[in-house]
């Protein structure tokens, strides 16, 4: 049990540490566009050609291919071969957002290009953009869910320890946002904000309001915590002993929680991940040119790119691996938090 | 009763709130309907305005707050202006299709789920429990709107099943058994991607609960007991674990007609979904009060309906009266 | 094995004449109708057209979305028609008319004996009282202001029973082409509504065919809501054929609502549609890739007359609280600053990337596309990234060490562009944009807006820099786009409002617009047109990008399929649509 908890929390950090240094995994710039070769495919590795077998893989550049109508299909030329290098020099970024650099992971000599998922509508490189996608999507999940917990939990102890009125009405305001259709009412949010806002702004924006909009939960979930252990014997043995509130809510209340908010985070990242996702389909998260994994799936709402270039679908496959990593962990923490308490 | 009188006391307070705020974020939102005509260089901005204070647009917001509420309370939501109809019998006819897809999901998902879960907390550990768990962890995992988009590929490159819409073009000269066939052939899709959504969510949970359920005293004082399997699942451990699954069900049909509007979409389902949503883009201001106030009623209502029914299943609700439902999450 | 399949088919055809809807009466004596010389199909059978959303009302003086107006405008007849092929007018309900030497006047002598698709006789009251709707203020049809010519309305007075006359209160270049899209309705199903002043509410959608008569090709026969609507032939169409067969030739049309064009795509690549109207360019590759679809028409009629553009806003924003904008539009008002992105564009990769190859580039506000107006005069620079950085140099600005472009006054240049979120190829080109203009140094900021937000920026509240927008696309001749280039015009996007002419050659160009709208002659309209074309396509109070063509696919059955450049592009000619048999079918595309 033990082995396989570590495993998983080793491959959720290694995940974001890769996210994190996006700049160095990534080959390109997420936002160079490439007019001549819109929707290319990947491109492919090879190790062998007419001289034998090779230990470094090597890429052909792509041609575009127009017959009579303009199918814009590809073609490898044959011409030249491009050895892919590890550590190499590139377009120069900012690692971490601070230390300037050029060095990345991988890549080719000019004009050379190694494209592992193909390019977008802009010929932009799709594996860079992902890596880069990943950036502000799993952040909106993480910052998301920090604001829901750490808003559902104050409501939500607050509730559970005033009991009755207090009680009362934050639950119905909690019934109230959970009632309306947000979709409807989001779409027409972007509406009056301000005409610019710059990334970082729109970055916070929408997790603040994904996180606002699902405190209701956790807050549900916390008082009810609250409700149960403010009656507990040794808390009631602690206020006879003349402990403050605060000193009850510290010391006593709070540690109960922390166990399920926990789990509830897990849960919830993925969650926040896949609200980032929709609202960015719809066109309510950051604008072009950044990329974030919504709003590289919008592209696919088109029935022409949805049936031709499948390597699109990358961001849905990173969003369901990631999704998948943190469920499992949700998993896990549950069942330790439960062979705890029995 | 006075649990059930506070909770109608706060579903109808809950009802006005919607509708309050509705008013409010619709008028925040910049633009009317009239706006798309005003890029047609050869409508005067005269007409434009005409058409504004005809339709009472140009009406402070109170006013028109107070005027709706009145006729709402005779169950007239409206005017849409875009179809120049009566919003309520418009709602319900989308409403109509909207639910059949929803219910239908609805019962087969929990037709599903129930027995699986069960069935996967039993043979804890076993093959069938470790296939579901993945599944289900998949399924969770993944947005709904990249499941709804995948199945909708799929279907639409191998010609599997007709897509959009509820039934064939020459739909009125089938036979009855063939109209059933038509629809169920175009149900297929959206309630295949809502199904496999939903049973994930549930399945997991009706396992936990029932799991935990499994490892309490009592159990293994009855087990010791010798009371069979069945007796033992029935008798005791269903009733206990049904709970939780009781507020899912609340959450479940509480969403029966907000829970689909991506589904309606991307399959072209002509339900209440896509209509809202463009009703919302066009700002047709009633139609899409009328239809959030639809679904609000079915949102509350259906959390209405759960304490009810958790009120008659557990005692302790009963004794205590401040219990509440078991969070979904 | 041929032949049992031959008489097969010889025996399902029989039957489907005998079963299908009756093929109708040969034109009765003193019903006079209008030929079609060179029109020729069979009767029979039912086409499907999908639509990406749904029709709001039946209304044809109220109607104000186009899915309404595709659907209403097969149930209605106008007086007298554009033919979409030739872009001219032909005459419909009016056999012909008069114009009076001083060109205000125009006689109008109807067809006799035409009947509505009730069977009730149509005659000039009908026409008195449809024009009396349509210009009746209490009414607020859309459509009103297309007869107030100089702020005075048109009038309409019956001289006898088949003659109506129209008096405009000035001369109007090319005023026949008004009544094409004005319904004629029939006065004995909707006056009494009209008297009741319930005009508004009469042909919703859930009217009752036998409430809801016009002289069009197809008449209602069922709605079902949400899903279709389906029209069945008019017996009593007033149109015969080359062999003179009362037209139409199809039994029933019927209108899909499928969402979305994606989903319109999806359907006619399924067969449950048959024909497919305004294509994206990615579709229409995919549709001609597909091998199941071999036989399919697809057309690409060349480039739409629809132009898109990058608006700046140089709106008088004193009295408002935006000073940022109005700091920025000492950037706009420049025009060397505008000819410099002009410059900067990159309208080949707009053309490529966004049209799919299918488009055409503009530098002016008439395309390609239309034929009869076009300026070939104008200049078409290449791009040439150079050229721009020398003319803002010229301008007073430069660039830091960073590569930011930089005004006299130091400071950088940025501005945001909106643009409507759920039109993606302007998107497309807003984004192109960002990166072409990047080059020069400057720091552009895409911000997507939803439809109606946009526009209220954009005519109320004017607080935006830029925008992506697009126009045009109705029809042909000039006179419609009078208040785009009018300097009081309402459609003057980038200076609303003016009371006067801002600067000279605006003020030439409203006395070019004027002349042209009273001049009849073509060709001295022409060379007018030409020079205002010349003025905008100098002065760029928006910067032209492109244009797409328009595409459209029909099944290898739909005969008699001639899509056109102007709306509406495939059902103009429904009346003359007809579905091949299968023999017709093998022999292919046309």
């Amino acid at each position: 049990m033990r082995a396989k908890t570590a495993i998983l929390v080793a491959v959720l950090v290694g995940l974001h540490l890769v996210l994190l240094s996006a700049g160095f995994f990534a080959p390109y710039d997420p936002t160079t566009q490439d007019r001549e070769l819109p929707y290319a495919p990947p491109t492919r590795l090879h190790f062998e050609d007419d001289s034998g077998f090779h230990l470094r893989p090597f890429v052909y550049a792509w041609t575009s291919v127009l017959d009579g109508n303009y199918s814009g299909s590809y073609e490898e030329d044959r011409s030249h071969e491009y050895p892919v290098h590890f550590v190499v020099q590139g377009p120069r970024y900012k690692l971490f957002g601070v230390f300037e650099t050029n060095v990345h992971w991988f890549g080719a000599i000019e004009p050379g290009r190694v494209l592992l998922f193909g390019t977008d509508g802009y010929g932009r490189d799709e594996f860079s953009r992902v890596l880069f996608g990943g950036q502000i999507s799993v952040a909106a999940g993480l910052t998301a869910t920090f604001i829901a917990l750490l808003t559902g939990s104050v409501l939500g102890i607050i509730a559970g320890y005033y009991g009755r009125w207090v009680d009362e009405t934050l639950m119905g305001v909690t019934e109230l946002f959970l009632s309306l259709p947000w979709l409807y009412f989001l779409l027409g949010v972007r509406a009056f904000l301000p005409l610019h806002l710059s990334t970082l702004r729109t970055f916070f924006l929408l997790t603040g309001v994904i996180g606002l909009i699902g405190w209701a939960r956790p807050a549900r979930l916390v008082r009810g915590l609250v409700l149960s252990s403010r009656n507990r014997n040794y808390v009631l043995a602690a206020r006879g002993f003349g402990g403050s509130d605060v000193y009850l809510l510290r010391r006593h209340i709070l540690p109960e929680t922390f166990g399920v908010l926990l789990t509830q985070a897990a849960l919830l990242v993925p969650k926040y991940i896949a609200a980032e996702v929709t609202l960015s389909f719809f066109g309510l998260g950051v604008s072009e040119p950044v990329p974030s994994w919504g709003n590289m799936l919008s592209t696919l709402q088109q029935y022409s790119v949805l049936i031709s270039y499948g390597w699109l679908w990358a961001p849905a496959c990173a969003v369901i691996v990631t999704s998948v990593l943190y469920s499992y962990l949700a998993d896990v923490l549950h069942s330790q938090l439960k062979s705890h308490s029995t | 009763m006075n649990y059930i009188g506070r909770r109608l006391v706060r579903a109808i307070l809950l009802l006005i709130g919607v509708s309050a705020l509705c008013f409010l974020l619709t008028e925040m939102a910049p633009g009317s309907f009239f706006d798309e005509m005003r890029l047609n260089p050869q409508i005067s901005p005269q007409t434009i305005a005409a058409l504004r204070s005809r339709y009472g647009l140009d009406q402070p917001l109170i006013v028109r707050y107070g005027r709706w509420m009145k006729s709402a309370l005779h169950a007239d939501l409206g005017y849409s202006i875009a179809y120049s109809t009566p919003v309520t019998p418009l709602l319900w006819s989308r409403a109509k299709n909207t639910l059949l897809l929803t219910t239908t999901a609805l019962l087969l998902t929990w037709m599903i789920a129930v027995p699986l879960g069960v069935w996967t907390a039993a043979r804890r550990g076993g093959l069938l429990d470790k296939t579901v768990s993945l599944a289900s962890a998949f399924f969770v995992s993944v947005p709904e709107l990249v499941i709804a988009v995948a199945l909708l590929a799929i279907v639409v490159r191998w010609r599997i099943l007709p897509v959009g819409g509820m039934v064939s073009a020459d739909f009125e000269v089938f036979s009855a058994g063939a109209k059933l066939q038509d629809v169920i052939l175009h149900l297929a899709l959206p309630v295949s991607i809502l199904v496999l959504c939903e049973t994930a969510v549930i399945v997991r949970h009706v396992r936990a609960s029932v799991l935990e359920v499994l490892g309490a005293r009592y159990i293994e004082v009855a087990r010791g007991f010798g009371t069979s399997p069945t007796r033992l699942l029935f008798r005791h451990v269903l009733p206990v674990a049904a709970n939780p699954a009781v507020s899912l069900l609340g959450f479940s049909l509480a969403g029966l007609l907000s829970g689909s509007l991506m589904v309606e979409m991307v399959c072209g389902w002509p339900g209440l979904g896509p209509l809202l949503l463009e009703a919302t883009l066009s700002r047709d201001l009633y139609l899409v009060i009328g239809g959030i106030m639809f679904s609000a009623l079915f949102t509350v209502g259906g959390n209405f309906v759960a304490d009810v029914m958790l009120l008659a299943l557990d005692p302790r609700i009963r004794r205590d009266g401040d219990g509440d439902r078991a969070d979904a999450s | 094995m041929k032949l049992i399949r031959l008489t097969l088919h010889v025996c399902l055809l029989t039957g489907a004449c005998f079963a299908a809807a009756p093929v109708p009466d040969a034109a009765k004596p003193g019903e006079e109708m209008a030929r079609m010389a060179d029109v020729s199909g069979h009767y029979g059978g039912h086409l499907t057209i999908g639509q990406r959303s749904e029709p709001k009302t039946l209304n044809p003086v109220t109607v104000t979305d186009a899915v309404s107006r595709e659907v209403i405008g097969r149930l209605m007849g106008d007086l007298i028609e554009i033919n979409r092929s030739t872009q001219q007018t032909e005459p419909a309900l009016a056999k012909s008319w008069k114009i009076s030497p001083d060109g205000r006047a125009f006689t109008l002598q109807l067809r006799k004996g035409i009947r509505f698709s009730d069977g009730h006789l149509f005659d000039a009251d009908d026409v008195v009282f449809s024009f009396s709707v349509y210009m009746d203020e209490a009414v607020d049809s859309p459509q009103r202001d297309l007869l107030i010519i100089d702020g005075k309305p048109m009038v309409v007075t019956k001289l006898d029973q088949y003659t109506v006359q129209f008096v405009l209160p000035r001369p109007y270049a090319a005023a026949e082409r008004l009544f094409d899209g004005l319904a004629m309705l029939p006065k004995h199903l909707l006056e009494k509504q009209y008297r009741d002043g319930h005009f508004a509410q009469a042909w919703s959608l859930n009217v009752q065919p036998a409430e809801i008569a016009g002289l069009g090709p197809f008449r209602l026969k069922q709605y079902v809501p949400g899903q279709r609507i389906v029209v069945e032939r008019n017996p009593y169409y007033w149109k015969v054929d080359r062999e003179n067969q009362r037209l139409p030739y199809l039994d029933e049309l019927v209108f899909l609502f499928v969402g979305s064009e994606d989903a319109q795509v999806m359907r006619f690549e399924a067969g449950e549609t048959d024909i497919v109207s305004r294509l994206s360019a990615e579709n229409y590759n995919l549709l001609s890739r597909e091998k199941s679809h071999a036989g399919s028409q697809l057309a690409d009629m060349g480039p739409s007359l629809e132009y898109n553009f990058l608006l700046f806003n140089l709106n008088d924003l004193s009295g408002k609280k935006l000073d940022q904008v109005a700091r920025k539009q000492a950037w706009f008002r420049d025009l060397r600053f505008r000819q410099a992105i002009s410059a900067a564009v990159d309208r080949d990769s707009i053309v490529r990337l966004v049209y799919g190859a299918r488009g055409a580039a503009l530098w002016g506000n008439v395309g390609p596309g239309n034929k009869l107006w076009i300026n070939q005069n104008i200049p078409h620079p290449p791009r040439s990234v150079e050229t721009a950085r020398q003319i803002l140099k010229s301008a007073g600005y430069s660039w830091n060490s960073a590569g930011q472009l930089l005004d006299a006054a130091g400071r950088p240049v940025e501005f945001s562009v909106i643009t409507s979120s759920s039109n993606s190829q302007r998107m497309k080109m807003a984004t192109l944009l960002q990166d072409d203009l990047s080059h020069l140094g400057m720091q552009i900021h895409v911000v997507p807006l939803e439809f109606r937000a946009m526009i209220d920026r954009v005519f109320q509240s004017f607080d935006y820099d830029a925008a992506v927008m697009g126009l045009g696309g109705g029809d042909a001749d000039p006179n419609p786009e009078m208040n785009v280039w009018a300097s009081a015009g309402t459609s003057h996007l980038w200076h609303l409002g003016e009371v006067q002419p801002a600067s000279d050659w605006e003020r030439e160009l409203d006395q070019l617009m004027q002349q042209q709208m009273v001049t009849l002659d073509y060709a001295k309209r022409k060379q007018l047109y030409d020079r205002a074309q010349e003025l905008i396509a100098q002065n760029l109070p928006f910067i032209f990008l492109g244009t797409p063509n328009i595409l459209a696919g029909a099944d290898s059955r739909v005969g008699n399929f001639h899509p056109a450049v102007l709306d509406p592009y495939t059902l103009w000619n429904a009346d003359e649509l007809y579905v091949r048999g299968p023999a017709q079918e093998s022999a292919g595309v046309r």
